[in-house]
């Protein structure tokens, strides 16, 4: 078992860098969070020596969770290379000295920024995602009194308006990341930058969702087999993003969210797969399997 | 108690005071007084007992000078503010067995956005300039059910052209609109979700005298077409004389006459009502 009171003298930090009444203060936000789905838990917290805005909040709810039998990944827009989760990845292994993996799979705690990975998540398996600005109301409220008001009065009407102005304007809804949805039938969430390819994902999940938002000092959660419904009209319907005809030129995978990447020499536009581990397990399936014809 | 079948809105006995109150507030105040504020502790009393019954498809007229306690009364029966006291049934709400003031904000938000309409003498009280005249209907529609695109935007465009506001601007904020379109924009919203009851607050303050007469003639034939209950709190006697059934006179958050408009502005019975009625022009 492990003493709190214990520095760990390899490290000269305490395990997870946080002392342990924030841990504390942050596991029990975070199962309110989890009781009251979608709802957005305030909590209190040392700064830390990651600026604000730069994963703090998911930082804080990983290092509140992990344990030293986990396995953790960390990816920043899918990719496991991005300076973000590289930096966030080396302070976690340097105060825990837990294993770290790039395969989804393997992983026990996923920390993300904007993306959900592209291979089904397990109940056993926790996705933390870093959270920029965590009221889904913010564009249409300023005041964050006035947008508590509306959600304990489940008083989304002004979002439903600014959509409707969007149909009339654009003929379509333009939100592209941050799709407002409704969790369990009741709380109006931001589900963080993901692109609406991955607010699916979040629906009727076997795994559970948290949310951290480090700047505000929120945190929320979308728990297993929780209803995610994005706002839709009847006859506007919410769509994922549409990469019909494109196919990553790494891996060649048509179903998986892509990047557009433009090739100087030759001026075309390319796509590759926006979750690296994945698109790198698919490529060397398929290398394998050319190997193997051989 | 139960509201009778045939009120579409039973208020008994509202009270509404800003202050701390003494058990003397109400003794010390009134018409009697000449005055709603208590001299003991300084409360304001700004409706008193106020009784009323309004019937289906009726316009009761509320007049009385500034401050006499109309507007609360009427924003209280609105939940804008909430009621010190009383009781208030609406026919359409649990068969009027229910007393709205006791119920939740929630509740009251859904009594409102379904059952209730109002239109506020400041039109920005009631539309939003930064949203479009469309989208201020669609907001009454969407807190009201509708999520289909398609039909919020036809019956936001009957409703817009109804209260004759060119389709050309639909998509236009209000922002840009003179004060009798705004006005006009806010009728429509009040009126999308079908109220059985529809507050108008001073709604031809401010306008000038040809827009008010076309408002006036728009809200009679609303009345007339769809049957919707009204209560219209206006000071000017012109304006109720031309649209309220009954009308009740406050004075100093009380309620000292109600009755027939006609038997009200011909046979005035209250002094106060009688000077009312002799100032006018």
């Amino acid at each position: 078992m492990l003493n709190i009171r214990q520095i760990n003298k390899h490290t000269g930090y305490n395990f997870a860098f946080l002392d342990e009444n924030t841990k504390r203060e942050i596991r029990r936000k975070t199962l309110k969070a989890v009781a009251i789905p979608g709802y957005q838990v305030p909590f209190a917290s040392p700064e830390l020596p990651i600026a604000r805005g730069w994963g703090t909040g998911g930082l804080q709810v990983t290092m509140s969770i992990i344990g030293k039998d986990d396995i953790l990944k960390v990816i920043d827009q899918g990719c496991d290379g991005g300076v973000n989760a590289v930096n966030i990845r080396n302070l976690l292994t340097k105060t825990t000295g837990v294993r770290t993996t790039f395969d989804t799979q393997a992983a026990t705690i996923i920390q993300t920024r904007h993306r959900v990975p592209e291979e089904p998540l397990r109940e056993d398996q926790i996705l933390v995602l870093q959270v920029p600005i965590p009221e889904p109301l913010r564009y249409v409220e300023a005041s964050t009194g006035k947008a508590q008001e509306m959600h304990a009065e489940m008083d989304y009407s002004r979002m439903w308006v600014f959509l409707y102005e969007n149909i009339v304007k654009w003929g379509e809804i333009t939100i592209g990341s941050r799709y407002p949805s409704l969790v369990n039938g009741r709380y109006l969430i931001d589900p963080s930058p993901i692109p609406r390819w991955d607010v699916p994902k979040l629906n009727m999940a076997d795994t559970l969702f948290l949310f951290g938002a480090g700047r505000e000092k929120r945190i929320y959660a979308v728990p297993p087999h929780t209803r995610v419904e994005p706002m839709e009209f009847e006859d506007h319907r919410f769509r994922v993003e549409d990469f019909t005809g494109r196919a990553c030129v790494r891996c060649g995978s048509t179903d998986t969210y892509m990047n557009e990447i433009h090739d100087g020499s030759s001026g075309n536009k390319l796509y590759v797969c926006s979750d690296s581990s994945y698109c790198d397990k698919v490529r060397s399936r398929r290398e394998d399997d050319l190997d193997g014809g051989k | 108690m139960v509201a009778s079948k045939q009120m579409a809105l039973t208020v008994r006995g509202l009270d509404k005071i800003y202050g701390t109150g003494c058990p003397q507030c109400f003794n010390l105040t009134g018409p009697a007084y000449e005055t709603n504020i208590c001299s003991e502790c300084g409360t304001l009393v700004a409706c008193h007992d106020i009784s009323l019954d309004l019937e289906h498809g009726e316009i009761l007229g509320i007049v009385g000078e500034s401050g006499s306690g109309k507007s609360t009364l009427v924003r209280c029966l609105y939940f804008d503010e909430e009621a010190s006291g009383g009781e208030s049934y609406l026919a359409a709400y649990r068969d009027g067995k229910v007393n709205l003031f006791a119920e939740t904000a929630q509740r009251k938000r859904h009594i409102r956005n379904h059952l209730m309409g109002m239109v506020y003498q400041n039109p920005l009280l009631g539309i939003k300039p930064h949203f479009t005249a469309g989208g201020n209907v669609a907001e009454k529609l969407l807190t009201a059910g509708f999520y289909n695109f398609a039909d919020i935007r036809s019956r936001a465009g009957s409703l817009l052209s109804r209260t004759e506001v060119p389709l050309a601007r639909m998509d236009d904020f209000p922002a840009h609109f003179s004060g009798g379109m705004q006005q006009r924009v806010q009728i429509a919203k009040a009126l999308s979700n079908n109220p059985p009851l529809l507050f108008l607050d001073e709604i031809t303050t401010g306008l000038d005298l040809s827009v008010q007469a076309r408002v006036l003639d728009l809200v009679k034939e609303i009345q007339r077409e769809l049957g919707i209950a009204m209560l219209v709190v206006s000071h000017d006697l012109g304006v109720i004389r031309m649209l309220a059934d009954r009308t009740a006179v406050m004075k100093n958050g009380r309620m000292v006459e109600i009755g027939l408009t006609d038997q009200i502005l011909e046979d005035p019975q209250h002094q106060y009502t009688q000077l009312l009625v002799h100032s006018m022009l």
